[in-house]
């Protein structure tokens, strides 16, 4: 209670500090510069929006959220879905409440899955995803489905292992592991990639998820991609997963899963995955390296990879001796007509602190989550003016 | 003295008006629970029939339940339904039924009403609270346990932890019934077998089970339709895989847990329809166990008239 | 002597007197052995049952208090839910000072709350029986005052039988099929988790409420007509007062079990981490707050879900023990 009284004091502060900034960006905005916001600048430009993006070190230098453009605003927006990207929407929105107080916004979990289809049922006004709404199911949407990318990170192969530091894996044996064609650990195909290691002579627990997951779809995007002809399950939400994996609901729940029993191993997004304080396996790319799940690594793979005019991306498998290969993007959604006028200033002023003070890597990393690459955010933040009231 | 009925007591015209008033809105209260029944099976049924119909017999026969092939047959969450319930079932019913006729038979008055209170006390904790119990404590002691029995690849989190969770939970149901049958068995019936210097374990072998049989039987019925209907407690430990295993020590689903697993996620596409339509067969099951306990209850309660 | 009788000069018709503390005696003289072992196992074996019952139980009850009684305090009671993000001490102060200077971050350890769970938990469950309590009552006068064993209340008695048995996750898809998504207001809210709370504890309450006034003896209603009273000056003015204790405890019972569900909420309610006063917009319970705190491995999540669970079960217990005093209080009044 004293904290927020605290943080309400000094926040008049803020808001004073705030309107002078928001004066010389509007001062600044006047004066017009105005720039593409997609391609690559050579120099660090300032954007119409507020923001400057410097290409060289990928990093977005905000002048700052525009506090004062949404001071005041009171309204009451709520989301759900992907857990992969809980973490780092709830520390935003506990962020936004203090210089925003009477902004109040929701965020419930429970996977990909739930967040398209409440978005599609109307029951919530943004939705957090890491898969792709399927062209058959966009007619179902009241309107055209956005996608506002906000960080990317890693999903990692975690396991539970006493003694073994080290785990290469690479696309087949990962594939044999999750169909349960691999049932020890001591098995001759990740024994061969670990020449150096004692594996114990004990069954593989797989821990993987039981709701409908973007964290699945990309999982399974890779197994596709790397493990060939020994991944026959496809890629999708809900994969029909073989007799004796173990489901768990969320990456949490997974990251649970595994933490709980020795022998056992998982796919967790990397911020549950450190926060559980799980071991995670090295994985092979496509350009053949061993790389561990890392931020810079999911960074190095999204570098490379072609994004789309509605800002859909697909890191998985991305070329790079540095990318890590199961990266993982995730968006918000939100549909282009909204109803109601406050909640969408209020839809506009979370995704622009994302797409601004939220891409600070410090705060990011604090979170176990990359930021953007530079151009990406700013072509996001540029996509926020298709949000329309009608 | 001419017999007048109540209502013609009323006198005055707006004192009948009064009555009609009052009939009308407590029938209109009692109708309340139709309409909501009816409401509830029509929306239930109509929301799951474009499943049911898409999948035809499948819906009951198939194994797989799967959206990426669209198909969804129960089978293996019936199956995963009746193993956890008979599981509950095995691991309560002794224990219910030794508890009852500790407090009838051998227990001295004066502990008597703490033990049925601290029992029916425990009747009513909340089953997210054996969940967490289950999910975060259990758990790992079972699987300890299941692997000095089941080998190496037994899981904590099993039909059989599932099946062990629902007995903690369908127990003091099964021991509250069982408790009031046994208390109705006529005393002539114990003090007969006394008398012919039965032991006190022959008297319970042959006086009082024997007549209470129906209504433990009925006993032990309702505890099988909470534990078929249990959702919460059996998703967290359960395992949330979908197959048809003969060894419970590994991960299965019923067909509550994969309705609390998948129902907000799918709305989408039609899983949605077929999680709504294995709530109806749920529904349906659950009702028929109901319905037989209450009958075979109340043919014991009249049987129980003595001679 | 008189008044002493001995047994050796008792007529020989007459078969001997047992002493109570020389039974053991007579039993060793007159079982087989096998029906003495039977006897002794079959009361150990109910002793074991007993042990089974409530070891278990009581561990239980035991972890919850080891586990969850610490943290609950004013704080926890009063506290916002904190967000469980995995963001350390050491990782939020390495954020630039700008950042945090701008947003206020404290950096500090987040403490453990409740607050809006509790007051969600009471919002839902307090609609909820505003809802089914008084239909239920007023439902179980007509079957039990004016409707006895006429078609429409058998009819009624069946059906409310029938919807006892609909498992809770059912209640939970139809008011989100019906409600949240179609008919009702927008989203999910604490109203819609309330309306499925209702539907649960209307047949309940109906039953339950039947039985107790059933109870009233039937003297108080003849007293009523006998004066001159009508029959529903009967209902409100005799009867209801008489069983007033009886339906207040059922009402009670049927509260501490909406209190404690956790299907039909997890469906309809949302979830939120600081208070909503409001019956409208996304709420949580304490249910739905151990259910989600039970899934993650999380140390924060964990030690919520724990002191959620001995509130709740704190809650539950006093008001099934409310429950009980009334109707030993009941009881006591109808024999007197």
């Amino acid at each position: 209670m004293q904290e927020i009284r605290a943080r309400h004091r000094s926040q008049t502060v803020r808001v004073g500090l705030g309107a002078v900034l928001a004066l010389l960006l509007v001062v600044s905005v006047a004066c017009g510069n105005s720039t593409s916001p997609q391609g690559k600048q050579p120099t660090t430009t300032s954007l119409g929006n507020g923001t400057t993006a410097d290409s060289n070190t990928g990093e977005v230098q905000s002048t700052g959220f525009n506090l004062a453009d949404f001071a005041g605003l009171n309204a009451n927006i709520k989301g759900s879905g992907s857990s992969f990207q809980q973490n780092y929407n709830l520390a935003t929105i506990d962020l936004l409440h203090t210089v925003l107080p009477e902004l109040k916004i929701t965020y419930a979990g429970g996977g990909s899955g739930q967040g398209k289809s409440d978005l599609a049922d109307g029951v919530v006004d943004f939705a957090g995803t890491d898969s792709l709404v399927k062209p058959e199911d966009a007619a179902k949407y009241n309107g055209q489905v956005l996608y506002f990318p906000t960080v990317v990170a890693p999903i990692t192969v975690s396991y539970e292992l006493d003694g073994v530091h080290e785990l290469r894996l690479d696309g087949p044996a990962l594939a044999q592991i999750f169909s349960a064609k691999i049932t020890s650990w001591n098995d001759e195909a990740i024994a061969v990639l670990n020449p150096q290691t004692e594996l114990p002579a004990i069954p593989i627990t797989v821990c993987r998820r039981a709701d409908a997951s973007g964290t699945t779809t990309n999982f399974t995007k890779f197994l596709d991609a790397a493990g060939g002809a020994d991944w026959p399950y496809g890629s999708s939400d809900t994969v029909d997963w073989p007799s004796g994996t173990q489901g768990a609901q969320g990456n949490g729940g997974v990251a649970a899963c595994i933490a709980k029993k020795s022998g056992s191993i998982g796919y967790v997004d990397f911020s549950d995955a450190k926060a559980q304080g799980l071991a995670g396996a090295l994985i092979q790319n496509s350009a053949g390296e061993y790389v561990e799940a890392s931020l810079s690594g999911a960074s190095a793979a999204v570098e490379g990879a072609v994004i789309g005019d509605d800002l859909t991306f697909d890191p998985i498998n991305a070329p790079g001796s540095d990318a890590y290969p199961i990266t993982s993007p995730t968006w918000i959604i939100v549909l282009d007509t909204q109803r109601d006028s406050t909640k969408a200033e209020a839809l506009r002023a979370l995704l622009s602190f994302i797409l601004t003070d939220g891409q600070d890597v410090t705060f990011t990393q604090s979170l176990n989550y990359a930021p953007l690459p530079a151009e990406l955010a700013t072509r996001a933040l540029a996509q926020i003016d298709q949000i329309k009231v009608g | 003295m001419k017999v007048v009925s109540p209502n013609s007591l009323t006198g005055t015209r707006l004192g009948r008006a009064r009555e009609l008033a009052f009939s009308a809105v407590t029938l209109v209260a009692g109708l309340s629970i139709l309409a909501l029944l009816a409401g509830v099976v029509a929306a239930t049924v109509s929301y799951a029939w474009p499943a049911i119909e898409s999948q035809g017999l499948g819906f009951l026969t198939s194994t797989t339940w799967s959206s990426q092939q669209e198909t969804y047959g129960a089978l293996a969450l019936i199956y995963g339904t009746v193993v956890t319930s008979l599981i509950a079932l095995v691991a309560a019913v002794p224990v219910a039924l030794g508890v009852s006729l500790f407090v009838t038979e051998v227990c001295s008055a004066r502990f008597r009403a703490p033990i049925v209170a601290i029992i029916d006390l425990l009747a009513a904790i909340p089953s997210v609270v054996f969940g967490l119990v289950g999910a975060l404590v259990f758990g790992e002691a079972f699987q300890v346990v299941f692997r000095v029995f089941a080998g190496p690849t037994a899981n904590g989190s099993s039909l059989l932890t599932a099946g062990i969770i629902l007995s903690f939970m369908i127990m003091p149901i099964i021991a509250s019934i069982t408790r009031e049958v046994i208390a109705t068995v006529p005393g002539q019936y114990r003090e007969a077998a006394y008398a012919l210097g039965a032991t006190r374990w022959e008297v319970i072998t042959s006086a009082i089970l024997p007549v209470g049989i129906n209504g433990i039987t009925g006993a032990v019925m309702l505890g099988l339709g909470r534990a078929l209907g249990e959702t919460i407690a059996v998703a967290l430990v359960v395992g949330s895989a979908i197959q048809i295993t003969a060894d419970v020590t590994q991960p299965g689903s019923t067909m509550a847990s994969i309705i609390a697993n998948r129902f907000n996620g799918e709305g989408i596409g039609i899983e949605r329809n077929a999680l709504m339509g294995l709530g109806v067969l749920l529904f349906i099951i659950t009702l028929i166990v109901n319905m037989a306990a209450r009958v075979i209850v109340a043919r014991t309660k009249r049987g129980m008239i003595p001679a | 002597m008189a008044g002493r009788i001995e047994i050796e000069s008792a007529p020989a018709k007459f078969p001997p007197v047992i002493d109570a503390a020389k039974r053991s005696d007579v039993r060793l003289v007159t079982l087989s052995l096998r029906r003495r072992a039977k006897d002794h196992l079959g009361t150990v074996a109910l002793w074991l049952a007993l042990l089974a019952a409530l070891v278990p139980l009581g561990a239980t009850i035991g972890v919850l208090i080891v586990k969850g009684a610490s943290l609950v305090n004013w704080g926890f009671i009063t506290g916002d839910i904190p967000s469980v993000t995995g963001q350390t001490v050491t990782s939020c102060s390495e954020i630039t000072p700008e950042f945090r200077a701008k947003y206020g971050l404290s950096c500090v350890s987040p403490s453990p709350g409740m607050g809006p769970a509790i007051v969600g938990t009471l919002l839902s469950t307090g609609i909820a029986a505003l809802l089914a309590i008084p239909i239920g009552i007023l439902g179980a006068v007509y079957l039990n005052e004016i409707g006895g064993r006429g078609r429409i209340a058998v009819v009624i008695r069946f059906f409310a039988d029938v919807m006892i048995g609909v498992p809770s996750i059912v209640m939970g898809m139809f008011v989100f099929t019906v409600w949240v998504v179609r008919f009702g207001t927008e989203g999910r809210s604490a109203f819609a988790a309330s309306l499925a709370l209702a539907c649960l504890m209307l047949p309940i309450v109906l039953r339950s409420s039947e039985e107790m006034l059933r109870l009233v003896p039937n003297e108080l209603r003849h007293a009523n007509l006998a004066l001159g009273g009508r029959r529903s000056q009967g209902v409100f003015g005799v009867v209801l007062p008489a069983a007033l204790p009886g339906l207040v405890s059922a009402s009670l019972l049927a509260i501490a079990r909406a209190a404690g569900e956790t299907a039909p909420v997890i469906f309809t309610i949302g979830v939120t981490q600081s208070l909503n006063a409001s019956a409208f917009g996304e709420n949580t319970t304490l249910a739905q707050q151990i259910f989600s705190g039970a899934k993650s491995g999380l140390p924060l999540a964990n030690e919520l879900a724990w002191g959620a669970a001995f509130t709740l079960v704190a809650l539950v217990f006093g008001l099934s023990l409310s429950a009980r005093v009334v109707t030993a209080r009941f009881n006591r009044n109808l024999k007197g």
